[in-house]
């Protein structure tokens, strides 16, 4: 327990980059996220992000060839590593773990 | 159309953004950016993408700052610090040789800076002081006087006439010359010698600070006195004496219309209270519209675009409105900078003098020499020791640069510290420094930042200086040669050693000529004869009281009655008092009168025989002649020359006129020395004083119990004269209040002297210590054969003496041709003889050996086992 840990956005990224499974660098996370989520997130953020999970070891990355697009430059794909998946899993885990754990009583809000 | 983000945009990423991340991030953006320009339109899209760019700017994209280069550095620059106070804890004696040779060097430098800053920042207070000038006069008819025939003062309608006539000058400001009165309160009263009358613009152009009252009217009406705080506190207890009043001379009432700050002690003039000048103008007004008069330091202020030159060449119109007997050539003087540069007579208060400021400079960079010349001798003498480091490190891969910097980092360290050091000493002597100089010295006009930058980069540069050579030769050094122990200090360095010494103990034995010649010169001036008697001699000052001038004939009588007694005369100056100059006219040998002006002095027939003065020719005044009193004259020899007279004798019965009396010559004085001996004896008139014109006696007395001899005569004075204090001076001492700053300048000398030779020997002993224990196997091997201890102690200390004696060949001209020139500005010199320079390098030579001696003593006494027993 506690072995991984991830924020709430590095989460949100990690999942991501798994959903769009081969696919996932910078500008298309970045749109996922926004359009999945309905939150704003800047290349800064994201891109700190993504820099941190991969010195941890969750992401790995590799440098796409470069097209015409994009003024010539390379498009950087994230992928999960087993690390990543261990720790996503975790988090999960984790997640259930304690929503389980609350009495049904207290979830028997009744609104108004 | 394709369109592009701005360009600073993209350039300011590439600056601050990990180059590793730099073309993916990038390219995200621009894919972002393309994306905008369809949906937002261009405008936005850069915008956009600039604030994306900024966003970027956060921990994780921005590049480390540190590369691993500058990181390594800030590792050695620690260590650095560390060896460098491992070596000076380590080398207790040489560090403590070195830091303590700095911290006294360093005090000494900012004691003399003090000082210097001093000197030059007389007058700076006055807010006006760029546009203050004053203006000079040069009596006589000469077209084109020399700046020493100007005199400061000058007439009274100079300053308006000036005004009135050329626009950009705007405004002037007078003060006579200080005047005597009796001042009185109630209970109190004393005699004030330093007051004097001022214009109502004083305080228009003079910053002095107004504790009450208005600057702008308090020297307006007649019989106003502004009162300097000191003076309030003295009369009053209070500061607030406005609208109190004080009695003068026992009749005038002066009311106090203002109290001012006390005199800065930066000042071209002091005085304890100002008069307004109107209440001088209703005493005699005549003097306000005659050329003739003289006795008004007159002060202008010129507007911003001013031209000296232009002012200067305008003038001479003035010149043809004076009538012919009273004709004077006029100049001006900046204000600025007057304390230390003007060569003119009559000067208002004390000026400094600009060599000694000078002497003192070169004393500070002499002294800070020489303790930089220990530290470098000290240095590379002991860079034996330091070497096995050198090569370590070398081999470790340490470059030159990084070794000299090393080196140089440590020397700035210990100048650092000694400054700090210093600033410490400087704040517990500076009290005593006081009384050396005789003045207060302000240390806190140097606490500012610009100074303490200055400080600091001079500790730095010091550090430099000291450490440049030694991080040089040290850094030059080869691994291979140092680390197989086949090394030795070089020949070069030792040689440069003794050269470095030799320098040293050449500027140590400058300074003790030198203090030796200023210390001669000043016994010499006070030793010389004067050609009068000043020994036993007091003097006692009425200022004009007429009180006392009218029972004058009774006071001397009554003093010459008593039994201690010898002489008594009454006249208006003794020697060393002022004096004022009297335009004078006498017939020159082709009958022809001949104006000039030299000084004046009223005497009664006393005077002469009284004071010893020797006649070169005539008679002195004398009872039996009734008409003395307003038909004689005497001369003193300089005047001869000056009215074209070759002998003494020539000019008895020749024609005079003077200050409205006429007449004829009857005697000549030899010339006596009545003002300092800086100055040539000047041509003297004396006159026959009236009752009026008296305002001291002077009494000879002969008195093994001079305390009760004073009491006596004072008390004669208190039943004859109730009215007057009783106010003596020994003339001696007052004639030698002349040679005060000249006695505090030798003072002065020879202290930094001192101190300079202090360090010399400083740096000497360490170099002994050093070269004793680099010698301890020869000298132990030397005993074991046989070599006795003498012997030993000779072979030591020959090594040093001769380096004395070269610097002593050498100092020796250079300080004959220095002092020489300082002598210049004494017009009374003694001769420079060998003596005063053999004596001093003897002096230095013991001095020398006594600090190598027990050294020596102690390395030659040494047990040879103990040197030798180690290998």
């Amino acid at each position: 327990m506690g072995k991984f840990q991830l924020g709430e956005f590095e989460e949100i990224v990690m999942l991501t980059v798994g959903v769009l499974y081969g696919e996932a660098y910078g500008v298309s996370i970045k749109k996922e996220i926004e359009s999945r989520l309905q939150r704003n997130v800047s290349v800064g953020a994201l891109q700190s992000a993504l820099n941190r999970l991969e010195t941890k070891g969750y992401l790995q990355s590799e440098e796409g060839g470069s097209t015409s697009e994009r003024g010539g430059r390379p498009k950087r794909f994230f992928k999960i590593t087993a690390q990543g998946k261990r720790a996503i899993e975790d988090t999960k885990e984790m997640r259930n773990q304690l929503y389980n754990a609350i009495p049904n009583i207290a979830l028997d809000v009744k609104f108004a | 159309m394709k369109s592009s983000p701005f360009r600073f945009s993209q350039r300011l990423l590439r600056w601050f953004c990990d180059p590793k991340l730099h073309p993916s991030i990038e390219g995200d953006l621009l894919e972002l950016f393309e994306e905008q320009t369809t949906s937002k339109g261009v405008k936005r899209a850069k915008w956009q993408f600039l604030w994306e760019v900024i966003k970027l700017f956060r921990p994780g994209i921005i590049k480390s700052f540190t590369g691993n280069q500058r990181l390594n550095q800030m590792g050695m620059i620690k260590n650095y610090i560390k060896i460098g106070w491992r070596n000076v804890m380590n080398q207790k004696q040489f560090s403590g040789i070195n830091i303590i040779g700095l911290t006294i060097g360093i005090s000494a430098c900012l004691l003399i800076l003090c000082y210097v800053y001093n000197e030059v920042s007389y007058d700076k207070y006055h807010s006006k002081l760029d546009r203050m000038y004053r203006v000079l006069h040069a009596y006589g008819e000469s077209e084109s006087p020399t700046a020493e025939e100007y005199q400061v003062w000058g007439s009274a309608p100079a300053g308006p006439t000036i005004t009135n006539k050329f626009p950009e000058v705007e405004n002037f400001c007078r003060f006579t010359s200080p005047s005597i009165f009796l001042l009185e309160n109630d209970t109190k009263k004393f005699q004030e010698d330093n007051i004097m009358f001022a214009d109502s613009s004083t305080f228009e152009m003079f910053s002095w600070r107004i504790l009450a009252g208005d600057p702008q009217t308090m020297l307006t009406a007649p019989n106003s006195i502004v009162l300097t705080e000191s003076m309030a506190i003295k009369y009053f207890g209070t500061e607030n004496a406005l609208g109190k009043t004080l009695v003068a001379d026992h009749t005038e009432q002066l009311k106090v219309t203002g109290v001012m700050e006390d005199v800065p002690s930066q000042s071209q003039f002091s005085f304890d209270a100002l008069i307004s000048m109107t209440s001088f103008y209703n005493m005699r007004p005549k003097i306000f519209i005659s050329w003739g008069y003289v006795d008004f330091y007159t002060y202008l202020l010129l507007d911003e675009h001013a031209s000296l030159e232009n002012l200067r060449e305008k003038t001479k119109v003035i010149y043809d409105e004076m009538d012919e007997s009273d004709r004077h050539s006029l100049d001006y003087e900046p204000m600025k900078g007057a304390y230390l540069n003007s060569v003119a007579a009559r000067q208002p208060g004390p000026v400094g003098s600009l060599t000694n400021v000078y002497m003192l400079s070169c004393i500070g960079v002499f002294i800070l020499l020489i303790a930089c010349v220990n530290f470098i001798n000290l240095a590379t003498a002991r860079s034996v020791e330091r070497a096995k480091e050198v090569g370590v490190r070398k081999t470790l891969g340490a470059l030159k640069i990084d070794l000299t910097f090393q080196f140089l980092a440590e020397s700035i360290l210990i100048a650092l510290f000694s400054s700090i050091l210093a600033i410490g000493v400087v704040s517990l002597v500076i009290p005593y420094f006081h009384y050396l100089v005789g003045k207060p010295v302000a240390f806190e006009g140097l606490l500012t930042t610009k100074y303490f930058l200055l400080y600091a980069g001079l500790s730095i540069f010091i550090g430099l200086l000291a450490g440049l050579y030694p991080a040089w030769v040290l850094s030059k050094f080869k691994p291979t040669q140092v680390l197989k122990g086949k090394f030795k200090s070089s020949r070069n360095g030792s040689q440069l050693r003794r050269g470095l010494v030799v320098f040293q103990f050449c500027l140590a034995i400058m300074l003790v000529i030198a203090t030796t010649v200023v210390y001669n010169q000043l016994q010499y001036m006070q030793n010389k004869d004067k050609g009068f008697t000043q020994d036993q001699m007091i003097v006692v000052d009425f200022g004009w009281d007429n009180a006392v001038q009218s029972r004058i004939r009774l006071l001397k009588d009554k003093y010459s009655a008593h039994p201690d007694v010898i002489s008594i005369s009454a006249s208006r100056a003794v020697p060393g008092d002022f004096f004022p100059n009297a335009g004078t006219g006498i017939e020159n040998p082709f009958g022809e009168i001949q104006y000039h002006a030299p000084g004046i002095y009223e005497i009664d027939e006393d005077f002469v025989p009284n004071f010893e003065i020797e006649m070169a020719a005539g008679r002195s005044f004398s009872k039996e002649f009734v008409n003395d009193s307003i038909e004689a004259l005497m001369i003193n020899e300089a005047s001869l020359s000056l009215y074209g007279y070759s002998s003494a004798e020539e000019i008895i019965g020749k024609k005079f006129s003077q200050w409205g009396r006429k007449g004829k010559i009857i005697g000549v004085v030899k010339d006596f020395n009545y003002k300092s001996l800086h100055a040539k004896i000047e041509p003297l008139t004396l006159r026959f004083g009236q009752n009026r014109e008296l305002r001291r006696v002077a009494i000879k007395v002969r008195s093994m119990r001079m305390q009760e001899t004073i009491a006596e005569l004072e008390s004669i004075w208190n039943n004859l004269i109730p009215e007057r204090p009783f106010n003596f001076v020994f003339l001696d001492q007052s004639f030698n209040q002349h040679y005060q700053s000249d006695i505090r300048f030798g003072r002065l000398f020879s202290a930094f002297a001192l101190i300079a030779i202090i360090i010399a020997c400083l740096g000497l002993f360490g170099l002994t210590v050093y070269a004793t224990e680099q010698r301890a196997k020869e000298i132990g091997i030397r005993k074991v054969l046989g070599a006795t201890i003498p012997s030993i102690m000779k072979l030591i200390s020959q090594e040093f003496l001769v380096l004395v004696l070269i610097a002593a060949v050498i100092a020796i001209p250079i300080s004959w041709f220095g002092m020489s020139n300082w002598l210049m500005s004494f017009a009374h010199r003694m001769t420079l003889s060998l003596g005063s320079f053999i004596l001093p390098t003897l002096c230095i030579a013991v001095i020398a050996i006594s600090t190598i001696g027990w050294q020596i003593v102690a390395t030659a006494r040494r047990n040879p086992v103990d040197v030798i027993k180690d290998e």
